[in-house]
């Protein structure tokens, strides 16, 4: 008995290992990494120092991924943040709350489906020939809108960061609807009384209570938009040229594609670093809004 | 997924780590006496994954002692995997390996097997061979793979629509232009081309510089040692590839290969420019099918009548402990009767002699193995015969280019850039 009782603690320690040893030695094994030029068939590793990282913000390609990864940052924020909580007020809202379930499923139900699935979905939605986008288009007299989405190097990046705005809105609905639905209705009531209207309930109730909630849906829809991989991999491959080319996807193809693992190592480093800022920001930010938990 | 997405950094490492996390690679189980190899290749998907399969199974049967382990990941995937798993302490025995610069890589780093001893000792097997296809295998005079398949590029045209217009194959580079200009003058799809994968404009870019360079000059760039990059021919030959642009169907850039491919079988398109071994990927077409070898381009400095095409194979691990058993499973799927399954389930061209015949292809199948066999020489794939940097860029560039958003000149000003940085690292 005793002795199980001695050993007890240490098992519960075990996750902790194994998240030491799978997450934050290779996390360093990385940043160690990018200090060296190999390949996997070179028979060594070369130490070049701070090369790659030289080489990186020299590479237009990299500042074409930044940029891109930065668009997607700017609309993920206004389409999914913005655009969740007012997707979650007008669904919490008196008169449509009787049928919000249904157009809770409706929003989240994108979220549950896989993205290669999705991909697919929306190569077909993009086609330029036979695709559903420039039917419609065509069919309300807006011929000249057509476009061929995902093959133009003006739309490829912009038609990307819509699939993801498209599937992960209802994401960030549904957390809103858990934050308005903690809002305790006699403000809204007392509101009413005061004569305000919907739009003043929701500048002046809605959004400053929602308050905390909104620090945690742009932290994960920033940390998404610099970590965002499947959606452009799948959709573009970063094409047509690297118009669509992100960080990761970038990343990806230095790596296995051109088989430069030291400066695959440095982009990645360059990702690390991008999201360790935004998580200091959010427990910085988490800290200051304390008063109100 | 996002949190997949998160630790992506630390994934590339942990793959490296772990060693490619792959299936775990077994040698020689000692409760059974049986020896195990390990089989990876490119074909999760029918119908060639069921034809490894009965080969495999085959195999197993006429050699109880051994037991084959297969395993198949995708085209693309599979360039990334291989080239990690092979850097592991336990890569596969045998390994699918395009050829050329594809197969040079494993040769260089040390991960491919000579196999010249073998093909000197069983000549009964090796002469049986397609000799031209070895080659692509072949570095500083040794062999590092057994070829299995042959494949070339060529422009397959509807008969049909052909002989209403009076149209014949061009054997040049302005016939070509008024053949296809007459079919867009008819409202036809006159070239159907779909570049949103850039191994597509690899296709055409490589034989036209094969077409507009001169053979020694290209080899020399083609070698990432010494290659420049800097002769008039590329820019001449991306050139062309523009003159073309009028007559593909429109945004070829947003359009896969596949959906492109469907297009000409059904008959929306006049011409598309194909591997053979898509013959049978056509399906039965309601019109004939014709072919003809790209056309010789008359200000051309280039070979005007080579075949782009390159066998696909496979290669032995030098890491092996079973390097005899390996090479007699490749001596196996390399036998007539396993080439003559192989035309006949896949409808690929087996790299073994005489064994695509009326029983089981068609006559146009026939007509495209006579070309391959008839080629004088066979071009590498540009984008497996050049260093993958380059080719990521020569690519991407092109792939701007047909969309009219960069000159021939800049996607070459580009390429030259980071040929030079290949030839200064490789000299390292």
């Amino acid at each position: 008995m005793l002795k199980r009782n001695k050993l007890t603690p240490y098992l519960y320690l075990l996750p902790a290992f194994a998240f030491l040893l799978l997450v934050y030695i290779p996390i360093f094994q990385n940043i160690w990494d990018s200090l060296y030029e190999w390949s996997t068939f070179s028979p060594d590793k070369v130490f070049v120092g701070i090369d790659n990282y030289v080489h990186l913000f020299k590479d237009p390609v990299f500042y074409q991924a930044l940029k891109n990864n930065i668009l997607y940052a700017v609309i993920s924020i206004i389409f999914q943040v913005g655009g969740g909580l007012i997707v979650a007020a007008v669904l919490e809202d008196k008169l449509i709350r009787k049928f919000s379930p249904f157009f809770r499923t409706v929003y989240f139900l994108p979220v549950v489906v896989s993205m290669t699935v999705i991909a697919l979905l929306f190569t077909f939605f993009y086609n330029p020939e036979v695709g559903l986008l420039n039917q419609v288009l065509k069919m309300i007299g807006l011929d000249s809108l057509a476009k061929p989405w995902l093959g133009d190097s003006n739309t490829a990046i912009y038609a990307v960061i819509a699939v993801s705005q498209w599937q992960s809105i209802g994401y960030i609905a549904m957390l809103y609807v858990v934050a308005i639905q903690k809002i305790s209705p006699e403000l809204y009531e007392a509101a009413e009384i005061d004569g305000a209207n919907k739009f003043k309930m929701f500048f002046h109730i809605t959004v400053p209570q929602t308050k905390e909630m909104t620090f945690v849906a742009v932290i994960l829809t920033l940390t998404g938009a610099f970590t965002v991989f499947n959606e452009p991999y799948i959709l573009t491959g970063g094409g047509p040229g690297t118009s669509s080319e992100v960080l990761s996807t970038y990343l990806y193809k230095t790596a296995f594609s051109k088989d430069m693992m030291g400066y695959a190592s440095s982009i990645a480093t360059v990702i690390l670093i991008i999201t360790l800022l935004i998580s200091l920001v959010q427990m910085k930010a988490f800290k200051t809004g304390k008063e109100d938990a | 997924m996002k949190k997949t997405n998160l630790i992506l950094a630390s994934l590339l490492s942990c793959s490296l780590m772990l060693g490619g996390c792959a299936g775990k690679q077994t040698s020689s189980d000692s409760d059974t006496g049986k020896t195990t190899l390990t089989f990876f290749h490119r074909w999760p998907k029918e119908p060639e994954k069921s034809y490894f399969e009965e080969v495999v199974k085959e195999f197993e049967k006429q050699h109880p002692d051994i037991d084959i382990k297969t395993e198949a990941v995708l085209n693309d995937s599979y360039k990334d995997k291989i080239k990690v798993m092979t850097g592991t302490n336990t890569p596969p025995d045998v390994y699918f390996s395009w050829s050329d610069e594809f197969a040079r890589q494993f040769v260089r780093g040390n991960k491919a097997l000579d196999l010249t001893s073998y093909y000197k000792k069983d000549s009964a097997w090796s002469s049986k061979l397609v000799q031209s296809q070895i080659k692509p295998y072949t570095v500083n005079k040794k062999i590092y793979g057994v070829p299995v398949t042959m494949d070339g590029k060529m422009f397959f045209y509807n008969k049909d629509i052909f002989d209403k217009l009076g149209l014949k194959a061009p054997t040049n580079w302005n016939e070509l232009l008024n053949v296809l200009s007459v079919l867009k003058k008819k409202h036809y799809t006159a070239l159907e081309f779909g570049s949103q994968d850039t191994w597509t404009i690899s296709h055409y870019v490589g034989t036209l510089n094969q077409r507009m360079v001169k053979p020694d000059v290209l080899s020399k760039d083609y070698n990432s040692k010494t290659g420049t990059f800097t002769d008039k021919g590329y820019v001449k030959a991306l050139e062309k590839l523009e003159e073309l642009v009028p007559y593909f169907n429109k945004n070829t850039n947003s359009i896969d290969h596949e959906y492109a491919r469907q297009q000409f079988s059904n008959g929306k398109a006049a011409m598309f420019y194909a591997e053979t071994a898509e013959i049978k990927l056509f399906g039965p077409t309601k019109f004939k099918i014709g072919m003809f070898n790209f056309p010789k381009v008359e200000d051309g400095k280039g070979n005007a009548t080579n075949l782009t095409g390159s066998p696909e194979g496979f290669m032995i691990s030098s890491k092996t402990k079973h390097p005899k058993e390996a090479m007699e499973f490749l001596e196996f799927l390399t036998s007539k009767q396993m080439g003559e399954k192989l035309v006949k389930e896949v409808g690929k061209y087996s790299a073994v002699n005489d064994t695509a015949n009326s029983s089981n292809s068609t006559p146009e199948q026939l007509e495209a193995v006579d070309n391959i066999l008839q080629a004088k020489e066979m071009a590498p794939w540009f984008d497996m015969a050049i260093d993958a940097r380059i080719a990521d860029t020569y690519l991407t560039g092109a792939q701007l280019m047909l969309n009219g958003d960069k000159t021939p000149k800049e996607v070459m000003k580009d390429v030259q850039k980071v040929a030079a940085s290949v030839r200064a690292e490789s000299k390292k």
